[in-house]
C-alpha cells in the first residue's frame, strides 16, 4: 500500500470517527438511545444531508463575493466534488439539484429566476453529467476505502490472536516444535529451546530426527502409518540434546491438514521423563531387592521352623531315654549303688530334666518369632488372675503381700501376653523367694496417649544396674544357677513378645533393693 | 479300678525300640504288654491294618487302639492316619497320637485328619509311664471298642 494512499485512508477514517462521535453526542441529548443503530443511521443521513446543504450554501456565498472574478463554476464543482467524495451519493444529488438551482437563480440570464433558455440547457446536463460521474467515482472509492478498512482490521486481529499463541506456545514449559511432512523443522517454542538447547534459529530448517538423533520404539513407518491413520501419535523416544546427553520424552504428535485433507504438519509435543524413568528404574530395582530379601527371610524362616520341628522331634527323644532308663536303673539296681553313684544318678537326672526345660523354653521362644499373632482385647486384669492362680503350687508356702492395681485392656495375642505376664510374674516369685514377707505389685503407669506401661514391681533381691543391657538378652542370667534356676530364656521371651506387639520392655532395679520390670503397649488401654 | 473282662489289643506304631522298650515296661503294670503288636514303620502299620505282607496270615480284626508316632520312616504318621480316617473299614478305630512333638501344626494337622486324641511324650519317666499307663487302661480296658475289635477275656 502507498504512503499516499495510507495517509488518505487514515485522514478520512477520523473524520468518519468524527462524525459518527458527533451524531453519536447529538442522539444523546435529543433523545432516549432505544433503537439504538437504525436512529443513529438514519441521524447520520439527515447530517449528511445537512451538510451537503451547507457545502452548497458556502459554494454560493463565494460565488456571489467572487462574482466579478467570474469563478462560479469551479467554485459549484469544488464543492460538488467535496459533497459526493466525503459524503455519498444521496447528499451529493441534493448538492447537485440545489447547487443547478443557485446557479441558475443567481448568474444565469435573466437573474434572479429559475428560468432555463435553451443555451443554457447543454451547459446544464454537461454539468449534472459531470456531477454524477463525480459521484459514481467517488462511490467506488467508498467501496474500496471500506473494504481495505475491512481487511486491514481483520488483518490486525489475526495479528494479535497469532502473537498471543505464539507467546502462550512460547509460555509454556512443554517443549513443543512443528515439523513439516518432510521432518524440516518450521516453528521452535521457548520449551524446546530449553530442553534440547537449540534456539529457534538454529533449529528451525533442519530434519528433526537428525538434528535429535531420535530413536523409536518401533519403525518410523509405522509411527508415520499410525499418525496418517489417526492423526496422532503417542509414545517414548530418546532424543539426544545440544550437549550430546540423552533424554527420554512422552512424545505426541498431532497431524494438521489443509482444508482439502491434505496432511501439512506435525506438531510435536515432548515431556522429559528421564528422570521419572529413572526413579521408575531405582524402584523397581529396590523393589526386586526387596522381593529377593523376602524370599531369602521366608527361606530362612522356613529353615527355622525347619530347626525348631526337628528339636521338638528329635532333642526330646534322646532325652527321654536318658531320663527312662536312668530311672530304670535307679529301680532295679538301686540297693547295688552306693551313695555316691546313687548322687551320680540324680545328677543325670537333674540335668536331663534342665535339658528338657531349656528344649521347652527355646521352643517356645523360637515359636513367638514364627506364629501369626491373633489381635483381640485381652483383659490384663483376668491375666493376672489367671497366671496367680496358676502359680498357686509355687507360691502357696509363702508369704507374698499381692498389691493389683487397676488393669487396662490391652490390644494383642492373648497367649503371647499370657506367657509374658507368666514369665515376669514367675520371676518377681522368684527372686522374692527370701524375703519372709515378698511383696509384689502389679500395676499401670497414668495413661498416656502413646499408650499404657504396665509394671510389675518387687521387693526381691534385684540386680546390678550396669548389666541392664545383657538383662533380655537369650540365655543371659544374672544370678548364680545354684542361687536361682532358670534357663535365661525367659526376659528374653517377653522382650521378643512385646517387641511382636510394637511395644518396648525395661527395667529399674537396685541390688538387693528389689526389681520392676516394664513393658509399654501402643494404642489407648481402657 | 474295676477291671472288665475282656481286653483290646493295641497297635503301636513306633520306629524307636528304646520308646518302644519304655512304653512296654510302663504298660507291664496292667498285664497289657501281652496285647502289644509293635509296627516299626508306617507302611508295616499299614501292612497290619490290611493284612498284607508279614500279616497276611493274621486273623480279620481290627486293633482297639493304635498308638501312632508322628516321624515314622517311609509313612509318616499323619498320612498314615489319614489313609485310616479315609477307610470305610479302618476309620472306627481309635487312633491316638504319641508324640514328642507339641508343635502346633502337628495337632492341628492330627485333628483336622480325626485324631481321637494327642499325647505329648513327657520327658520326666514318670509323668511318660503315667501317662502310657493311663492311655493304656483307658483304650484297652475302660473304653468300649468300636464292633470287630479284637478282645480276648481276661486271665
Amino acid at each position: 500500500m502507498g504512503g499516499g494512499i495510507r495517509a488518505r485512508i487514515a485522514t478520512s477514517v477520523r473524520a468518519a470517527v468524527r462524525r459518527i462521535a458527533g451524531a453519536n453526542s447529538l442522539a444523546g441529548r435529543a433523545v432516549a438511545p432505544q433503537p439504538v443503530p437504525t436512529l443513529k443511521a438514519v441521524r447520520s443521513a439527515i447530517g449528511h444531508y445537512g451538510l451537503a446543504a451547507v457545502a452548497v450554501a458556502i459554494a454560493l456565498g463565494a460565488s456571489l463575493l467572487l462574482q466579478r472574478h467570474r469563478l462560479q463554476f469551479p467554485a459549484f464543482l469544488f464543492e460538488l466534488a467535496l459533497v459526493s467524495w466525503y459524503l455519498g451519493v444521496g447528499p451529493a444529488i441534493l448538492a447537485v439539484v440545489l447547487s443547478s438551482l443557485a446557479f441558475n437563480y443567481y448568474f444565469t440570464e435573466p437573474l434572479y429566476t429559475f428560468y432555463v433558455n435553451s443555451t443554457d440547457l447543454a451547459y446544464y446536463i454537461v454539468f449534472i453529467l459531470f456531477s454524477l460521474l463525480l459521484t459514481w467515482f467517488s462511490g467506488i472509492r467508498r467501496r474500496f476505502e471500506r473494504d481495505l478498512l475491512q481487511s486491514r482490521d481483520d488483518l490486525r486481529k489475526e495479528v494479535a490472536v497469532r502473537t498471543e499463541q505464539a507467546s502462550l506456545l512460547n509460555l509454556t514449559h512443554d517443549t513443543i516444535f512443528v515439523r513439516d511432512m518432510g521432518d524440516v523443522i518450521t516453528y521452535w517454542n521457548r520449551g524446546a529451546q530449553e530442553l534440547y538447547g537449540w534456539t529457534p534459529e538454529e533449529a528451525i530448517g533442519k530434519d528433526s530426527h537428525q538434528l535429535l538423533q531420535t530413536q523409536f520404539p518401533v519403525s518410523l513407518a509405522e509411527v508415520r502409518a499410525e499418525l496418517l491413520r489417526a492423526s496422532r501419535w503417542e509414545g517414548e523416544l530418546q532424543k539426544t540434546k545440544a550437549d550430546g546427553s540423552r533424554v527420554v520424552v512422552a512424545s505426541r504428535w498431532s497431524l494438521r491438514r489443509d482444508e482439502s485433507g491434505q496432511p501439512v504438519a506435525i506438531l510435536e509435543t515432548n515431556n522429559d521423563v528421564t528422570d521419572r524413568k529413572r526413579r521408575e528404574e531405582e524402584v523397581r530395582k529396590l523393589n526386586d531387592e526387596l522381593a529377593k530379601r523376602s524370599a531369602e527371610l521366608e527361606s530362612s524362616n522356613k529353615e527355622l521352623e525347619a530347626f525348631a520341628y526337628s528339636i521338638s522331634h528329635d532333642l526330646r527323644a534322646p532325652l527321654r531315654h536318658m531320663v527312662g532308663y536312668t530311672e530304670l536303673l535307679q529301680k532295679h539296681a538301686s540297693s547295688a549303688l552306693d551313695e555316691k553313684s546313687q548322687r551320680y544318678m540324680m545328677t543325670i537326672l537333674d540335668s536331663s530334666k534342665r535339658m528338657g526345660n531349656l528344649i521347652d523354653d527355646l521352643l517356645s521362644f523360637s515359636r513367638i518369632a514364627r506364629v501369626e499373632t491373633r489381635q483381640t482385647t485381652v483383659s490384663l486384669d483376668q491375666l493376672v488372675k489367671e497366671v496367680r492362680e496358676e502359680m498357686q503350687p509355687e507360691t502357696g508356702g509363702r508369704k507374698i503381700a499381692w498389691k493389683i492395681g487397676a488393669l487396662p485392656d490391652l490390644h494383642g495375642d492373648r497367649s503371647m501376653l499370657r506367657l509374658a505376664l507368666v514369665n515376669l510374674i514367675s520371676n518377681a516369685v522368684k527372686f522374692t523367694r527370701k524375703r519372709p514377707q515378698a511383696e509384689i505389685e502389679i500395676g499401670c503407669l497414668e495413661k498416656r496417649n502413646d499408650g499404657v506401661t504396665v509394671f510389675v514391681k518387687d521387693n526381691g533381691v534385684g540386680f546390678d544396674m550396669r548389666y541392664v543391657n545383657k538383662l533380655f538378652g537369650v540365655f543371659q542370667r544374672l544370678h548364680r544357677a545354684d542361687a536361682f534356676e532358670g534357663t535365661g530364656i525367659g526376659l528374653a521371651t517377653v522382650e521378643r513378645i512385646i517387641h511382636r506387639h510394637g511395644g518396648k520392655v525395661w527395667a529399674e532395679a537396685l541390688v538387693d533393693g528389689g526389681a520392676t520390670f516394664f513393658f509399654s503397649m501402643p494404642g489407648r488401654g481402657r | 479300678m474295676n477291671i472288665v473282662e475282656t481286653l483290646g489289643r493295641i497297635l503301636m506304631v513306633e520306629d524307636d525300640p528304646k520308646d518302644v522298650e519304655l512304653t512296654l515296661t510302663a504298660l507291664e503294670e496292667y498285664n497289657l504288654t501281652n496285647e502289644v503288636v509293635v509296627a516299626r514303620d508306617g507302611e508295616e502299620a499299614l501292612d497290619y491294618l490290611y493284612c498284607r505282607g508279614s500279616f497276611k496270615m493274621r486273623t480279620n480284626d481290627n486293633p482297639a487302639v493304635l498308638l501312632l508316632d508322628l516321624k515314622l520312616p517311609k509313612i509318616d504318621g499323619l498320612e498314615v492316619l489319614k489313609t485310616i480316617k479315609a477307610d470305610e473299614s479302618l476309620k472306627m478305630i481309635p487312633v491316638v497320637v504319641l508324640t514328642s512333638s507339641r508343635e502346633e501344626r502337628d495337632m492341628v494337622q492330627s485333628y483336622k485328619l480325626g485324631v481321637n486324641a494327642y499325647v505329648v511324650k513327657p520327658v520326666d519317666f514318670h509323668e511318660f509311664v503315667n501317662a502310657i499307663k493311663e492311655l493304656g487302661v483307658f483304650w484297652a480296658i475302660i473304653n468300649e471298642p468300636p464292633p470287630g475289635s479284637i478282645k480276648r477275656k481276661q486271665v
